[in-house]
């Protein structure tokens, strides 16, 4: 079966996204213990509001009736809108990892091919679709790099000082060195969806690695460290990408050495000096 | 999947300024007509619910009214603008064909015109938290047929002259385009993809393409106008090329 997946035809076509699937059902539930958390951990604050506006009380909670707090009250709505809305995505954010957490519990994570309809391949799918809401909220927040602790709250090893802030990525079976800088429109997937079988297989990108924007890594990509992935490439299924060079290709299939700018530049001014020389 | 914003698949359709600028009364009139019915619904849930007796059910029912609340917007909004455009139809069906990018040509006016009225029910469709709601139910609307198990979620497909058979799998970010801008030519054509098909990540199909039964195409490819994609082929490159 293996041979079957990994021969040459498929080494050329990368999809991604999963099926939907019942459990999709999962982002109401996660959105109504959210909204639910955010309107009782307020309670007391729009209780107070609520009372100062109306004269009634919603919450059996004591008030006190100033002035003075009157007016720090109603100072105090833009702030509170504010962390209303952070409350909001970080009480979803764990109640999802908690979920998470218990579908890794009834099914290990498992590299390999599954068939439609087997255990793994309705796991992998369930995974899929609980990770879906957080990650979205995450990117919606005005912080960029909010979404990298939540992929690192699922399991995605993420290093030090990386940037991912504008591609797709995987929820799991994904390692990122330290100093790792992507770009834009990056798609990194670890499982591909192939006629009614399902690849699922570990990335890993090694420390201070470079990749390009407009680029596919497909799973079982290993990247050494200081590997640089040209931009418009996409690489093979199980492809090694090695250190201090430069790939490039549709799919990967030409080094280039490193250069520094110095090297670059003198390329450059001899070209340019060459066809004076030859008109002269 | 979850995209970040630059990945998201809003429709980046291009407008004419010279229509645009005469039927913006029109697009705020559709705006303003799909915010009716919600705020009819949470008037009466007000009027209704918030009492002294109630508040513990109306703050337990209040994330229901929320999920209420987007699927009735994006619901009215869908229906306005397909009524709109069965209006517009009736005046100048929709032609496939080559016709001159100038608003004075019939074809291309009508284009943005459609354009303008889609515009309002796709944005809110891509921009909530239910990623199978643009392309399985608004474009259903606006004539795109989609067959069964298709994995299309991710995929950026234009609202007209498209069809999708069953078990299609389009990649991550791709793009199916049945419009072209060519200098001064405006093209529309029919999109066709056969079931089984398979299409991979961030390719773009352009107008007349048709993909047959069980025929591949590689990641990061483009196939050229009024291409034939063959049954049981796997094709790639720019423009796309038969490889085996």
């Amino acid at each position: 079966m293996k041979s079957e997946i990994s021969a040459k035809n498929v080494q050329f076509i990368s999809t991604s996204g999963v099926y939907k699937t019942p459990f999709t059902l999962v982002i109401i539930v996660q959105l109504y213990v959210g909204v639910l958390i955010t309107i009782l951990a307020n309670s007391w604050y729009w209780n107070n509001l609520y009372y100062y506006f109306t004269g009634q009380i919603i919450f059996p909670y004591p008030i006190n009736d100033s002035i003075l707090e009157r007016v720090f009250f109603i100072c105090l709505i833009p702030l509170n809108i504010y962390g209303c809305a952070y409350l909001f995505a970080f009480s979803i954010i764990l109640f999802s990892v908690v979920i998470f957490k218990i579908l890794n519990k009834l099914s290990p994570q498992k590299e390999g091919i599954f068939l439609r309809d087997t255990k793994e391949w309705k796991y992998v799918h369930r995974k899929f679709w609980t990770a879906f809401f957080p990650v979205w909220l995450a990117r919606a927040l005005p912080i960029p790099w909010a979404d990298i602790f939540v992929y690192r709250f699922f399991g995605v090893r993420i290093g030090k000082n990386v940037v991912l802030y504008e591609g797709y990525v995987d929820p799991y079976f994904i390692e990122i060195g330290n100093f790792t800088m992507t770009s834009l429109n990056i798609c990194i997937f670890s499982h591909l969806i192939y006629q009614d079988r399902v690849l699922i297989q570990k990335v890993k990108i090694g420390e201070a690695c470079v990749v390009g924007p407009q680029t596919i890594i497909s799973p079982g990509t290993q990247m050494d460290d200081r590997a640089i992935l040209g931009a418009n490439s996409y690489t093979m299924i199980g492809q090694r990408l090695e250190s201090d060079l430069i790939h490039v290709g549709t799919p990967v299939n030409i080094k280039l050495p490193l250069q520094s700018v110095e090297e670059s530049q003198e390329k450059v001014t001899k070209i340019k000096e060459s066809p004076k020389k030859m008109e002269e | 999947m979850f995209q970040p914003a630059s990945l998201k698949g809003d429709s980046p359709t291009p407008i004419d300024e010279n229509v645009r600028k005469k039927f913006i009364p029109l697009y705020i009139l559709i705006i303003l007509l799909s915010f009716i019915p919600v705020s009819i619904m949470e008037y009466f849930i007000v009027l209704y619910l918030w009492r002294i007796q109630f508040y513990v059910i109306f703050i337990l029912l209040f994330p229901l009214n929320l999920i209420c609340m987007i699927y009735l917007l994006q619901f009215s909004a869908i229906v306005i603008s397909f009524l709109i455009l069965k209006m517009i139809n009736l005046i100048h069906a929709p032609k496939e064909g080559i016709f001159e990018r100038n608003v004075k040509d019939k074809e291309y006016y009508f284009w943005n015109m459609r354009n303008i009225v889609k515009k309002w029910a796709l944005f809110v469709t891509a921009s909530n938290p239910f990623p199978w709601l643009k392309n399985r139910f608004t474009l259903r609307f606006f004539g795109v047929r989609i067959g069964k198990h298709t994995l299309c979620d991710n995929t950026w497909i234009s609202s007209e002259f498209v069809r999708i058979g069953k078990n299609v799998i389009l990649g991550m970010n791709s793009t199916i385009l049945t419009f072209g801008i060519e200098q001064d030519k405006f093209i529309l054509k029919r999109i066709l993809i056969e079931d089984e098909a398979l299409i991979g990540a961030k390719c773009v199909l352009l107008p007349g393409t048709i993909v047959k039964k069980k025929a591949k195409l590689a990641a990061h490819s483009y196939s050229n106008y009024d291409f034939i994609l063959e049954e049981d082929c796997l094709y790639g490159g720019h423009p796309a090329k038969i490889i085996e």
